[in-house]
């Protein structure tokens, strides 16, 4: 995150630069091409890939011009934009690919009512999780909904599309979905900034037309067949305008053996991939911009030009399947071709693509052996991949999350009805993924706030003999998210469950974008607070508020509401140690005594590096002794209480 | 040598019942604790070796090769180990009487070994909450006296000891069951570590006759169905005929039929064979006398084993705060009979658990 280019802001918003290349990370090119297109509103949710596109905007906001917010959720967030479009102004909302899951009730909704001024829908898609816990794909939410979908394949045309994509919302009267991934969102390029635009029209929602008037009547999605009809239609005027888009390229001969038929990062990998091969000459590829509906002229030309077809995309055969159709429909005009892709095994139906995966998959059509690396190249390669240390992942040092875990696993131990906890989204998800964080605790991981439902339905299961006590963990974040249905379900339903809120005072796992539970808002204003303990006990729960960093209290407390029936709520607070206000800020210097650390023996065996693991923690295999790293250790003190021997002290470190 | 570690210990005891509650692998790592009458595993110990499994009285020794590293060959009895003397006794001070179970003579001769200086530091069951013992160390001879009840259910003495001596106290007092007795002797005979324990300090076991204990869980479910838990004020058993447990309370006795309070045996007592403490300086328990409960309850009967044990009983009556009385004729052999019928249960039970009961327990 440290070379983000653009950090200052300037080159996304500088018109003092326009005209002139600059580097822009992808979701800031998305965020300058909003701009360009003059948007007024932007809303989203925070979560990786996409979270520095409304960032990146948060910046402009205080001109005034800009409205900018971290919604609760996707969902809302899409309503928030979609009022905007209502009133006939600019609006955006971005959110990760599982955010149009949250999203989608309502984008059926929204897509059957129509939209006004030009709204755009930005999701972030994330194939091979790297930061998710699946692969959904947002794409098939475009057939699903009916609505086009564009995807960019390089840098300039992120920003180029975005503003694009207001122009087509507003000729189709619907919302365009936009979508990146991992490698387009976080990656940088080159980008050629436009003109910012004279911000012109007031907000209003003219409303006083009969329903048949989608220029004037109220916005709902009824009648819908006549609604829907018109949804269709529309989409259609978007086909014909994709059939001349210069989104879609081809590059390569005229008459190729082998057609690549590719969009989004994708395109990236085909190109370096015939270029590895030296294949220019046999392989011509096209590159799609505008994805779905896929324009049929379009495709229909480039596949009279070769007999053998590659299609290569991330995860599911989306394109494939479309361009299966098309050549099925227009089988009498371009003939039988052989097909390569997802459903023959030619590429994985898992994980990302990348340039050496789209090489071997031509090579073996082909009939071309890939370059092997250099001897050389690669001895040094083993070299330096000897040098890297071998890290895992785990909470950072000073994190809230590892105490709390701590203190949850010696609970559930202590309880001994072999309890278990129900995780969730947020960097307290690690407790699932990684045994090392979470201490063998946490034995469910889905969507946001699905712990906390999840647990509900465990503790009605108590007539069925089930006995052990059930625990849903929740960041403050994700409590807003979509937590709290859950909870007020389990209260009224009278289900067993001790609800853990880590209140760690922000959406850590994402960078702290503010939430509801914060002072601030997106733009830096104050904001009222949203008070977690108050909704539950609102909600009818006991609500117990602890620090995690008190180990013996924290645990006392936990053990007593794990045998009370009904639900409790139990507020573990303590802010992340990335915050602005703990970071780099020492609350203890931290020491091992190594006359009093017991080591590898018996009566320790190396508690602290072997089972707590907080990274601020060393093993030097040489003294046999713990010692501390001073330069990573966040300065908690936690693990002083977790010494059998008294041996890491803490001392007070000095106010400075 | 029988060895093993955390794995071991929780495959053959904690998951298998076979936990006395003792306390002996707790407080000398972080891996075990105790929780509300139970052991529980916190985290993880991969060692191969441990002093939890070395130490655990349950786990394979053999007592017959143990009891001669500690006592004198010739006071050694089949039935009831090391007995240099038999006697009945009771506190001299009637307020000590009071506060005690009987005769008092268990608070009697720990104030006296620490108003002595024999040790700075005695660890005893105190009492917790809702009939469940904590363990406390006390400094001063006056405390002995608030905790002279006899609690029925388990106390982690032994625990509480591995707290105690990691600290400043330097002879370490403690009145034990059979089973923490029988823990801390083979604490005695490890090889001292780096981390040792501290077992060196051990300066007096003070045992208790033990029948059996009742699982806390299990007790307070049963008793909590016949009286208010919180007015419970103690407890006592009284000679079989009268086939009960006596529940002494604000508003009176209760008295519990054995039928009911049988189950709640803990699993573990019943494969136990030493009802008298065989590994202590000094054991005590309650005595039988031809003139019935009323007048036995008010008196102990006391085994002395060791030679610390003789000067401290000999101290005490030097001093007058010990009163003595003649023992009964056939009241060695009584106790004697009832010992060896425990140890004989107890190989029953083994023997069940070996044919498969165990089975059972660790599913």
């Amino acid at each position: 995150m440290n070379n983000k280019p653009g950090e200052d802001g300037m080159s996304v918003n500088g018109s003092r630069k326009e005209g002139a290349e600059v580097l822009l990370m992808g979701n800031e090119a998305i965020a300058r091409g909003a701009l360009e297109a003059g948007v007024r509103v932007a809303a989203g949710y925070p979560g990786t890939p996409s979270s520095e596109i409304i960032e990146t905007l948060s910046r402009f906001s205080e001109t005034g011009k800009l409205y900018v917010e971290w919604s609760t959720n996707e969902k809302v967030a899409m309503e928030v934009a979609a009022a905007a479009s209502f009133a006939g102004l600019r609006s955006l909302c971005v959110m990760k690919q599982n955010g149009v899951n949250v999203a989608s009730d309502f984008l059926l909704h929204l897509t059957g009512s129509g939209t006004r001024g030009g709204m755009v829908l930005v999701t972030c898609d994330d194939p091979g999780a790297l930061s998710s816990v699946n692969e959904g794909e947002s794409r098939h939410f475009a057939r699903l909904m009916e609505i086009p979908l564009i995807e960019p394949a390089d840098f300039g045309e992120a920003k180029e599309m975005t503003r694009w994509a207001f122009e087509l919302s507003e000729e189709i009267r619907n919302v365009v979905m936009v979508r990146s991934v991992t490698r387009m969102s976080h990656a940088s390029g080159n980008v050629v900034p436009g003109p910012l635009p004279v911000l012109k029209g007031k907000a209003e929602f003219i409303c006083d037309g009969p329903v048949s008037d989608v220029e004037r009547g109220p916005v709902i999605s009824a009648p819908v067949i006549q609604k829907h009809r018109l949804q269709q239609e529309k989409l259609r005027r978007a086909v014909a305008l994709f059939e001349t888009s210069p989104f879609n390229a081809y590059a390569g001969p005229d008459k190729p053996e082998l057609l690549i038929i590719t969009s989004s990062a994708c395109a990236l990998y085909s190109r370096e991939a015939v270029a590895l091969l030296g294949a220019e000459g046999r392989a011509g590829i096209l590159k799609l911009g505008t994805t779905w509906p896929l324009p049929p002229a379009l495709l229909k030309r480039h596949l009279l030009m070769a007999e053998k077809v590659l299609i290569v995309e991330e995860v599911l055969p989306f394109l494939e399947d479309q361009v299966k159709i098309l050549a099925a429909e227009q089988a009498r005009e371009i003939g039988i071709k052989t097909f390569y892709g997802k459903n023959d095994g030619t590429l994985p139906m898992v994980g990302e693509l990348n340039p050496d995966l789209v090489a071997e998959a031509v090579g073996r059509i082909l009939g071309i052996s890939p370059p092997a690396l250099p001897a050389a190249y690669r001895e040094k390669l083993q070299e330096f991949a000897a040098m890297v240390t071998k890290r895992e992942q785990t909470f950072c040092p000073g994190c809230p999350h590892r105490a709390s875990f701590w203190i949850i696993r010696e609970a559930l131990q202590r309880d001994r009805r072999r309890g278990f906890v129900c995780g969730d989204i947020g960097c307290y998800a690690m407790a699932a993924l990684f045994q090392a964080a979470g201490f063998h605790t946490a034995k469910t991981l889905h969507a946001m706030g699905s712990g906390t439902g999840i647990a509900s339905g465990f503790g009605k299961l108590g007539p069925f003999g089930m006995e052990q006590p059930v625990i849903a963990v929740c960041g403050d974040s994700t409590f807003y998210h979509a937590a709290i249905p859950a909870l007020i379900n389990a209260v009224h339903q009278k289900a067993d469950i001790t609800f853990i809120a880590l209140d760690n005072s922000g959406t850590a796992m994402t960078g702290f974008q503010p939430h509801p539970g914060i002072a601030v808002n997106a733009m830096g204003e104050t904001a009222p607070r949203v008070e977690i303990g108050a909704l539950c006990s609102a909600m009818g729960a006991p609500v117990v508020c602890e620090d995690p960093f008190d180990l013996v209290r924290t645990r006392e407390t936990l053990n007593r509401l794990l045998e009370s029936p009904g639900v409790k709520v139990l507020i573990l607070k303590q802010s992340c140690a990335l915050s602005p206000e703990k970071k780099g800020k020492k609350q203890f210097l931290v020491q091992v005594d190594e006359a009093l650390c017991r080591g590898e023996d018996c009566g320790c065996n190396r508690l602290c590096t072997r089972i707590f693991r907080c990274p601020g923690l060393l093993w030097n295999r040489e003294r046999k002794k713990a010692e501390i790293d001073e330069v990573i250790c966040a300065g908690c003190g936690f693990c002083t209480g977790i010494c059998p021997a008294g041996a890491i002290l803490s001392e007070e470190a000095a106010k400075s | 040598m029988f060895q093993g570690g955390q794995k071991e210990l929780k495959e053959t005891v904690l998951d298998t019942g076979l936990c006395t509650g003792c306390g002996a692998c707790i407080n000398v790592c972080p891996y075990q604790a105790s929780y509300r009458d139970w052991t529980v595993v916190l985290h993880h110990c991969d060692l191969a070796q441990g002093r939890c499994y070395a130490c655990c009285p349950r786990t394979p020794a053999d007592p017959g090769s143990l009891l001669p590293r500690f006592y004198d060959a010739a006071d050694l009895t089949p039935e009831l180990g090391a007995v240099k003397g038999f006697y009945i006794a009771r506190a001299a001070d009637e307020v000590v009487r009071r506060g005690a179970q009987h005769g008092g003579t268990v608070t009697t001769l720990i104030a006296l070994a620490l108003r002595e200086g024999l040790i700075d530091a005695a660890v005893l069951a105190g009492e917790g909450d809702a009939l469940l013992p904590r363990p406390v160390t006390i400094r001063e001879p006056s405390a002995a006296v608030r905790q002279g009840k006899s609690r029925f259910v388990v106390s982690p003495n032994v625990a509480e000891f591995n707290r105690t001596a990691q600290g400043d106290a330097e002879r370490i007092g403690i009145v034990a069951t059979p089973c923490q007795a029988q823990a801390l002797a083979k604490m005695r005979i490890q090889p001292v570590t780096a981390s040792d324990g501290g077992i060196g300090k051990l300066k007096l076991v003070v045992g208790l006759f033990c029948g059996w204990a009742l699982s806390w869980p299990e007790l307070t479910s049963l008793l909590g169905k016949k009286t208010d838990l919180t007015a419970v004020t103690g407890m006592d058993i009284p000679p079989s005929r009268y086939h009960a447990l006596e529940v002494y309370t604000k508003e009176g006795i209760v008295r519990v039929s054995l039928d009911e309070v049988l189950p709640c045996i803990r699993e573990s007592c019943l494969s136990c064979g030493d009802m008298t403490a065989e590994f202590s300086d000094i054991s005590v328990g309650s005595a039988r006398l031809p003139e019935g409960w009323e007048e036995a309850r008010l008196w102990n009967q006391v085994i002395v084993r060791s030679e610390r044990g003789r000067e401290l009983l000999e101290t005490a009556r030097r001093q007058g705060v010990l009163e003595f009385r003649e023992v009964p004729a056939g009241n060695l052999e009584k106790l004697k009979a009832a010992s060896l019928n425990k140890k004989a249960a107890a190989g029953r039970s083994a023997a069940r658990r070996d044919a498969g009961g165990l089975k059972e327990r660790t599913g």
